[in-house]
């Protein structure tokens, strides 16, 4: 049964996408078409869960074959989804997550002309999702990466007179690129070396058709490269999968596309740039696990790209004025933190903050986006203030989750977080530790400011009048709060001796990810708590006790103690900088180059020439055609006399 | 009997006299009689040939010559008439406008 019904899960979206594009004209009927069809997928895949518990472990990996995709050669790749328990987790957070995003958008997106072909791209992206999770080979898990990048580029576009939005567009798609490109090179080495593009062994009329992920030991031992520097075959697969994942998951060095996406409408930050198309870097490195278990060089890369960028973005967040920047930011930074669970093996660690993550982040996505809708298209921070009488709900649920992403007891952020922490204090990732540790406490001060930013102090610009969002945008907000507050329990450490085990989500990963429950460290969770506390408080603080020195338009407080170290964060160390004058200065520079000197001079110097010498050819030719007859005829005669007089003395 | 080479003679005097009005006169119903006269130059080198050989073919070929000639003067006629009808003249440097 379960055969064909996970098909249910990518292809409602998929029916509500294409009655968008061709049937529905208007945007009720928009709204309502595709918020169904994510919620019965939702519920599809919540019934197709629920058959799967009821399977024993060994057996909970349903694999369907729609047809072949691809046959040539010693390549076969079936056109082909699976539901296991990594992705069923991955499917309910999409649906879930995307369900609430698509009912909240009726009320963002209300009035806007272009709604019916916003929900179509929203339904599209939900379909390609789903594929991307629930791949059972590389290449359709390619198909779905690419198709959340496509949806990705119209999204952030949506609003394409924007010319921000359009080029923040075309930034996202370029940087991208970059990682699509070692995805490729990563599918293709996968196949070299393993002759299959599947993930597990699959049996398919009658034969099996072997995975790759089971088969990781053929290659232990093998190498590539110069004699006096062999790098193992896995290294290098695992590394180009990691940059794949750097560019779709925006790490370090890739990140800068993401804090530029936000010029999308709200909602698609939340959905896309927040809860799940960001998180398919991490989805993918905790999918070929084995790869990157079998390369602990890549996974020492793979740590600290994580423990970076988590620091770059975590510091880059305080810094910013825009109340979608702060948020952008911040995914970066917890994005590196699930980036950096990977690298320290603690992988169910990484699913499980990606799912806190998934339902924080885009409850606070949502909640800005409730501040904007209220504030008349306000996004600069120093405009707001003193917003928590005029839209109670939404302070409420954004406190909610923001406490959740600072870490505080007993929301879901604090458990996800811990566990992360507490791994990497297991396993003597001290450096790691001390960045991962340090940017939480960052998390928690940035998240108390942007608070005390909203919703605390006096309004400080009056040009508009904050109004509370309709129900059909508080509601989502209230769902996704509760889920915050209560997402932490799916995955309870044992916290005293007697405690009934309470590890569900690592249970119920154990199939896929044969990890065990790691131990609860108190004085981790002690030092986190305070921390989170603390720094939160100070957050909120500092800003509420320094609110009549903001000022529209004005410099932070802090300013004035950090001075140039301030400007540092507020670019982001300059990544953007530095792209601009290494890659992008260069490469118009080429561009201008080819295009004011060499295509002017050269290639049409090169036509024009050609086309004036035969002008001039013809010139010469032309005055033999005199028109007169007899001129002709004399030539013709002259020619006849030639050719028989050569006959006459030669020809004989 | 006359000699073969006497009517051979001939034969490339006409010949001669039919290229050199067809060079240097201008008006066309001349330089279309210059024509002419080559034609049956040619004509009687056929049937002089025909003759020599004691065979039917060169005056086999004569009767077609003569049957193409004459359709040609229709043709060239009456061009000749549509020419003089638009220009006014027959004279051939005149038509010259298909000068490059």
């Amino acid at each position: 049964m379960l055969t064909w019904l996970i098909w249910l899960i990518p292809l409602l979206p998929l029916v509500g996408f294409l009655l968008n594009v061709f049937f529905i004209r208007q945007e009720r009927a928009a709204g309502l078409v595709a918020s169904a069809m994510v919620v019965a997928s939702f519920l599809v895949t919540l019934v197709a869960t629920f058959i799967l518990g009821a399977l024993p472990e060994e057996e909970r990996l349903i694999q369907s074959v729609a047809w072949d995709w691809i046959t040539t050669g010693s390549l076969y790749v079936p056109f082909a989804i699976m539901l296991d328990p990594l992705t069923a987790v991955m499917t309910l957070l999409v649906t879930g997550v995307g369900a609430l995003i698509h009912i909240y958008s009726i009320g963002y997106m209300h009035g806007d002309p272009r709604v019916v072909r916003y929900f179509a791209y929203l339904n599209l992206f939900v379909t390609m999702m789903l594929f991307l999770v629930m791949a059972n080979n590389m290449l359709l898990l390619f198909l779905g990466w690419e198709g959340v990048g496509l949806c990705s580029f119209l999204l952030i576009g949506f609003w394409f007179e924007r010319k921000v939005a359009a080029a923040a567009a075309v930034k996202a798609f370029v940087v991208n690129r970059i990682g699509d490109a070692a995805f490729i090179l990563a599918m293709l080495a996968i196949f070299s070396n393993f002759g299959t593009l599947n993930f597990y062994d699959l049996e398919h009329q009658g034969q099996v058709v072997p995975g790759f992920l089971e088969r990781i030991p053929e290659i232990a031992g093998l190498t590539f490269g110069p004699a006096w520097q062999p790098i193992a075959i896995a290294t290098g697969i695992s590394f180009l999968l990691l940059i794949g994942a750097s560019g779709k998951s925006a790490q370090v060095p890739l990140f800068v596309w993401l804090p530029d996406a936000m010029a999308g409408p709200t909602p698609v930050s939340a959905l896309i740039h927040a809860a799940t198309m960001v998180t398919a870097g991490v989805y993918m490195m905790a999918r070929t696990e084995p790869l990157f278990v079998a390369s602990p060089t890549t996974q020492s890369w793979v740590v600290w790209i994580g423990a970076l960028t988590a620091f770059i973005a975590g510091s880059a967040a305080i810094a910013q004025w825009d109340i979608k920047r702060v948020l952008a930011y911040s995914t970066v930074s917890q994005l590196g933190f699930m980036v950096a669970a990977c690298g320290m093996g603690a992988y169910v660690a990484a699913i499980f903050h990606l799912l806190t993550h998934g339902v924080f982040k885009a409850l606070l996505f949502l909640g800005s986006g409730s501040v904007i809708h209220g504030t008349h298209e306000t996004q600069d921070m120093r405009k707001m203030g003193g917003l928590r009488t005029a839209m109670p709900t939404t302070f409420w649920t954004y406190v909610v989750g923001a406490a959740a992403l600072a870490g505080v007891v007993p929301l879901a952020g604090f458990w996800s977080k811990d566990e992360i922490l507490a791994h990497a204090v297991a396993y003597g990732y001290w450096p790691q530790l001390i960045i991962l540790f340090l940017t939480s406490l960052l998390t928690a001060f940035y998240m108390g400011r942007q608070v005390a930013l909203i919703f605390y102090g006096q309004q400080r610009d009056h040009h508009y009048h904050a109004h509370e969002s309709s129900r059909v945008m508080t509601v989502p907000l209230v769902v996704l709060a509760v889920g915050a507050m209560l997402a932490g329990f799916l995955n309870l450490p044992t916290l005293f001796s007697g405690m009934p085990a309470a590890h569900l989500l690592t249970d119920w990963l154990h199939p896929v990810l044969h990890e065990e429950a790691g131990k609860f460290n108190l004085m981790v969770a002690l030092l986190a708590t305070a921390g989170a506390v603390g720094m939160g408080y100070l957050g909120w603080w500092a800003y509420t006790s320094n609110a009549a020195k903001i000022k529209v338009g004005g410099k932070d407080p802090a300013y004035h103690y950090t001075g140039d170290l301030w400007d540092g964060m507020e670019q982001a160390w300059y990544v953007d900088v530095l792209y601009n004058t290494v890659v992008i200065a260069p490469f118009r520079g080429l561009g201008n180059f080819l295009a004011r000197v060499f295509d002017p001079q050269g290639i049409d110097g090169l036509v024009v020439g050609v086309g004036r010498l035969f002008g001039w050819i013809a010139g010469g030719l032309r005055q033999l055609q005199s028109g007169y007859v007899r001129t002709y005829a004399l030539v013709f005669t002259m020619g006849a006399v030639l050719i028989l007089g050569f006959m006459l003395i030669f020809a004989r | 009997m006359v000699p073969t080479a006497y009517y051979i003679l001939l034969s490339a005097a006409l010949f001669a006299i039919g290229v050199l009005g067809v060079l240097v006169r201008r008006n066309a119903m001349v330089v279309f009689m210059s024509v002419e006269l080559m034609l049956n130059a040619a004509n009687l080198a056929l049937v002089t040939f025909a003759r020599e050989r004691l065979s039917v073919d060169g005056q086999v070929l004569v009767f077609f010559v003569i049957t193409v000639a004459a359709a040609e003067v229709a043709v060239g006629l009456a061009l000749l008439v549509a020419i003089f009808r638009t220009k006014r003249t027959a004279d051939v440097d005149e038509v010259s406008t298909l000068r490059g």
